[in-house]
């Protein structure tokens, strides 16, 4: 008996507030077609956007694109992340009309909004904000916004696919067909069939083949796919050029590390296939003895360098 | 057979030769010696154990092979892994390595030889290694002759990337596995060499123990084939091909699906694909070389040529058409990993966060080879001066071993051919040395200068004296000539003293790394005490023991994976999860209730039966392979499935820093692993600073507390922290509210709460 009014009274107020939030919705969705999909905001229309009865979900940018707030990440997202958004927030507004408007992609500068930078506590650029529905059927226990992790990198897949777990369905986007790659790559072909008689015999030659396996195989045994994989950078910020550490090594490490094995190899090879060859005894002797050095110098070289990365070491040569 | 000095002329040429094998027999038993015997620091060491994580899987498995029999274990279902999955044992393994020490067990107690099973274990790989020693030499004896092949077996014996994978005690796949690849090589460069039907099935024979014995086995499934195919690209099929690689690709793909593990994977994966498609390739071949040897017309080969390249081109639609329909299966993410190792961190974080799979940077590979990796392009430059069929195998190994070297698996059976490499090069410099010795002899007018007559020389020289190391005798025994020479003794010594001085060197080298670098089981650690005298750290087992002693049987131990091969081997208990990742939702389960705070964590650990949790903390002894260094990857994983309520930005400060003090997120400090890890933590140092040792940071004064799980078992050094979970509350109450009541703290309410719903 006592429950009808009470009811009443839930399903009014649920009414009172669903009007103001129905406006609402109707102003975003305006001023995101007149954007191309995406909200051009300022602190007034982020208030509106992240309203505290929202039914809808948000996507916000938080940027920093006038150049004079230059700094490196500000470069970054200029010529990086600021392309992927605007694609994935396009492809977004290509989406049906029933869902398009229940989520909304929104960029917010910093020069528009230096007051919610400051609420939001935010010291760095770029950061992508995911606001979820408070209200209505999508609502989620969660409702403070989720932060875009950006160890993906910057580019728009990784995006797209992430913001789909938060919009009603996922966003259509394709990647764009990279015309500039399959140009070069076609043209690429193209030279090289045309080329093809012209450079046969090097390909032919077994001395090309064999100089391209022993760099491989110099550049991979230096530790090259170590800092292609780690990223690591080519050199310390004290200017060091070697890393210390045994599991840890510079850009500059994999040359200097490839050059002293191409040398000692490169003896061995003066040892074993042309000094023998050699017809006058004094000049067999003067290459037998410079090659020897060599190979002692650069090694002893070598186990300086391994004694820097792994102090335990115990055996040294000249050096 | 050529040699340095010339023999007296009084010997038959049957005691010369004779003399020679007799030589080389026992240069190769010094070898399998030293080989075995540097493999024995680990025993000597510290004692007769089983080694690291997944050994110890396979000794329980060995042990229920060799205490029921080859068909229990066959059906051998483990309801204690992977609880409450359990683990279909028998197909779901390689059974090479056990069903290997089953039968030598079995041997040897046929014998009346009692000897136990753990010491089978811990020896096989050191015994092994013998083998491996031996299939090196026949190997580089196919390669260049038998004086490098002794050279290259003393590498392979003694150098310290293999014996990190093959110390006693590492009762790993790799074990046997090793041996088995070499064979199988050397058996198929036999086969290619000779034409032969037989050592074609000896390679497929091989083949097959190799598929039953390692995942590895992909290897060669993919370098046999692409060396077929480079070769038919060189314009260097022949019928030897044809016969080598039919016999090797029919009978070893027949008997390798004989593995329950393996099953129609070799015509339903990607990764076999190229052994198929060169297998087609050849008999198209083959078959337009039939055709053309009968047919004369100019027009009629070029027709046939076509022909042959738009077969080839529609088989390779037909395979990637069938692998877009779903028949073949794609490439496994392990294996596009391999190629970019962004894929795997990108979208299988379990992969990438196995160490295995990390990178490697240089020192660890001249810590693993020494000069062996310098002579080896030299080596690659050489096999190019000859360039006979079976270099262009040992160069297309080399190019592949040097890609993926960055990956141990792969990476070490990569070292073997850069032992044979190697070998050359020494060689050749050895055989330097000798050749101006014998330019010597001709000099002082002995023989020829030109050491290519043969008659002449002979004699090795100096016999190997007493032969103490395995090396020297090598340096001695391998000696060859050319038509060339040098000129003087002076320049002679000097190299043969360069060349001495480097093996000596190697021998150094290998012997410091394998005492210290290579022969820790990682169960058990030593630290050295001020005095100078090893102590040794037992927690692991200490904890292990604990567990097999006071707890039940059904007691079900939740850890995060790696320990849990090492859990049921030691302390027979249940586990939740254990080092065969195959199901990555389990993992990222545990994952999950290790990152989460002890709300959620605690129906998670309900509801899996769990009543025990195990982890490991390094922060007072400075261990650094502890969990709370694992935890990010635990972190990573479950916010693989559950990127709602895990994520990996929460926990690292608000500038990105990874801290356990003051300063760590909340998420991180009310995490189950935090409060495991640190429980307590404080007050060892009684109101003093609290340091992690690990991190170098220092703990918070006030540590966590703990309401849903009881401190059950801390051992010696606190590497190991048991933790029991409780059960509800007998009252209906939470565990917090419990706890708080129990220690008399009141219950801060904001509002009062309905007393009791009134009875209508």
């Amino acid at each position: 008996m006592f429950l009808l009014p009470f009811l009443a009274f839930v399903s009014l107020s649920l009414l009172t507030r669903a009007a103001p939030a129905d406006e609402t919705r109707q102003k975003l969705v305006a001023l995101a077609a007149a954007g191309g999909g995406l909200i051009k905001l300022d602190s007034a229309s982020y208030d509106l956007l992240t309203a505290p009865n929202r039914d809808w979900s948000a996507s916000i940018e938080f940027t920093a694109l006038d150049t004079r707030r230059r700094c490196a990440p500000c470069k970054l997202v200029l010529s990086e992340f600021n392309p992927s958004w605007n694609a994935v927030a396009k492809a977004w507004s290509k989406a049906p009309k029933a869902h398009r408007d229940n989520h909304f992609f929104a960029t917010l500068d910093f020069d528009d909004g230096q007051l919610v930078f400051q609420k939001m506590g935010l010291a760095s650029a770029p950061v992508v904000y995911v606001y979820p529905p408070v209200e209505g059927p999508r609502a989620k226990a969660r409702t403070e916004p989720s932060k875009y992790d950006f160890s993906h990198g910057f580019e728009a897949e990784p995006l797209a696919e992430h913001l789909s777990n938060h919009t009603p369905i996922p966003i259509p986007y394709t990647k764009p067909f990279d015309w500039a790659r399959w140009t070069t790559a076609g043209a690429g072909l193209l030279a090289f069939a045309v080329t093809l008689r012209f450079i046969a015999p090097i390909l032919q030659s077994r001395w090309t083949w064999a100089i391209i396996t022993i760099i491989t195989s110099l550049v991979m045994t230096s530790g090259y796919m170590f800092t292609r994989i780690r990223g690591s950078p080519f050199m310390g910020h004290d200017g060091s050029w070697i890393a210390g550490g045994f599991q840890n090594q510079f850009g500059q490490e994999v040359q200097v590390i490839a050059a002293v094995y191409g040398t000692l190899g490169f003896a061995f090879i003066m040892l074993t296939m042309v000094i023998p060859y050699q017809t006058t005894s004094q000049r067999q002797r003067f290459q037998v003895y410079l090659w020897s050095t060599i190979i002692m110098l650069v090694y002893s070289i070598l186990i300086v360098l391994f004694k820097v990365k792994n102090r335990g070491y115990p055996f040294r040569l000249l050096l | 057979m050529p040699t340095a000095f010339p023999l007296p002329s009084d010997l038959s040429p049957a005691t010369v030769t004779n003399t020679a094998s007799l030589l080389r027999i026992v240069a190769l038993s010094l070898i399998s010696g030293a080989a075995i015997a540097s493999r024995l620091f680990a025993v000597i060491n510290f004692e007769s154990i089983i080694h690291e994580f997944d050994p110890w899987f396979n000794y329980r498995a060995t042990r229920v092979l060799a205490s029921k029999g080859f068909y229990e274990f066959w059906n051998w279902f483990d309801p204690t892994a992977w609880y409450p999955l359990g683990r279909v044992v028998g197909g779901t393994v390689y059974p090479g390595l056990m069903a290997t020490s089953g039968v030598i067990y079995n041997f040897l107690h046929a014998l009346n030889l009692p000897v136990d099973i753990r010491n089978i274990c811990v020896m096989l790989a050191p015994g092994f290694s013998a083998l491996t020693a031996w299939a090196t030499y026949m190997f580089t004896k196919e390669m260049k002759d038998e004086s490098a092949g002794l050279l290259a077996a003393a590498f392979i014996g003694i150098v310290p990337g293999y014996i990190s994978r093959s110390v006693a005690g590492s009762y790993d796949n790799e074990a046997i596995a090793i041996f088995l690849l070499m064979f199988t090589f050397f058996c198929w460069i036999k086969a290619l060499k000779l034409g032969s039907a037989l050592f074609g099935t000896l390679a497929a024979v091989f083949y097959f123990y190799m598929v039953a014995a390692w995942g590895g086995y992909v290897f060669i499934t993919n370098m046999i084939p692409l060396h077929g195919l480079v070769l038919i690209l060189m314009g260097r099929f022949s019928s030897r091909l044809y016969v080598a690689y039919s016999s090797w690709y029919a009978i070893g793909t027949l008997s390798s699906m004989q593995v329950p593990f393996v099953g129609f994977q070799p015509v339903s994966t990607s990764e076999h694909m190229a052994a198929l498609g060169v297998f087609g390739l050849l008999q198209i071949v083959a078959f337009t070389q039939l055709v053309r040897s009968h047919v004369s017309s100019k027009q009629f080969q070029d027709l046939l040529f076509l022909a042959l390249i738009t077969v080839g081109l529609l088989g390779f639609v037909g395979v990637v058409g069938l692998t877009y329909k779903g028949v073949i299966a794609p490439w496994t993410g392990r294996f596009y990993s391999l190629w970019d190792t962004g894929y795997a961190k990108k979208h299988i974080p379990i992969i990438a966060s196995v160490s295995e799979h990390q990178p490697t940077a240089w020192p660890s590979f001249f810590m693993d080879l020494q000069f062996l990796i310098f002579v080896f392009p030299a080596g690659v430059v050489l096999c190019f001066h000859q360039l006979r069929d079976e270099h262009v195998f040992v160069i297309i190994y080399a190019v592949m071993a040097s890609y993926f070297r960055r990956r141990h698996a792969v990476a070490f059976s990569s070292l073997l051919d850069t032992y044979l490499d190697a070998a050359e090069p020494a060689d050749a410099a050895a055989e330097e040395s000798t050749s101006e010795t014998s330019a010597t002899n001709g000099a002082s007018g002995a023989a020829a200068t030109t050491a290519t007559s043969s008659g002449s020389k002979k004699a090795k020289k100096g016999p190997p004296p007493a032969g103490t190391t395995a090396l020297t005798d090598l340096v001695a025994v391998k000696k060859g000539d050319k038509p060339k020479g040098i000129f003087g003794l002076d320049t002679r010594l000097a190299i043969v003293m360069n060349a001495f001085g480097m093996l000596a060197f190697f021998v150094f080298h290998c012997t410091w790394a394998t005492s210290n670098a290579y022969s820790s089981p990682s169960v058990v650690l030593a630290s050295t005490n001020p005095d100078g005298s090893q102590h040794i750290i037992d927690d692991f087992r200490e904890a292990y023991y604990w567990l097999r002693q006071n707890t039940p049987e059904t007691a079900v131990v939740m850890s995060w994976w790696d320990y849990g091969y090492q859990i049921a081997g030691m302390a027979d208990r249940p586990t939740l999860v254990d080092n065969n990742t195959w199901n990555n939702t389990h993992i990222a389960t545990v994952g999950k209730a290790m990152s989460s705070t002890e709300e959620v964590a605690y129906p998670i650990l309900r509801k899996h039966d769990v009543d025990y949790v195990l982890v490991i903390f390094g922060g007072l002894l400075g261990y650094s392979g502890d969990d709370i260094n694992k935890f990010l990857w635990m972190v990573r994983i479950a916010q693989g499935v559950w990127p709602e309520e895990i994520q990996e930005p929460n926990y690292f400060t608000p500038q990105g820093e990874y801290r356990i003090d003051d300063h760590a997120s909340p998420t991180m400090k009310n995490s189950l692993m935090y409060k495991m890890s640190y429980y307590r933590f404080a007050e060892l140092f009684g109101g003093g600073p609290a340091q992690d040792r690990v991190r170098q940071q220092q703990v918070p004064k006030v540590g966590p507390t703990l309401d849903y799980l009881d401190e059950a078992y801390t051992t010696e050094n606190w590497i190991v922290r048991i933790y029991e979970v409780r059960k509800e509350d007998l009252l209906g109450r939470d565990l917090k509210s419990a706890n708080a009541f129990a220690k008399g703290k009141k219950r801060k309410r904001s509002k009062p709460v309905s007393r009791r719903r009134p009875i209508v």
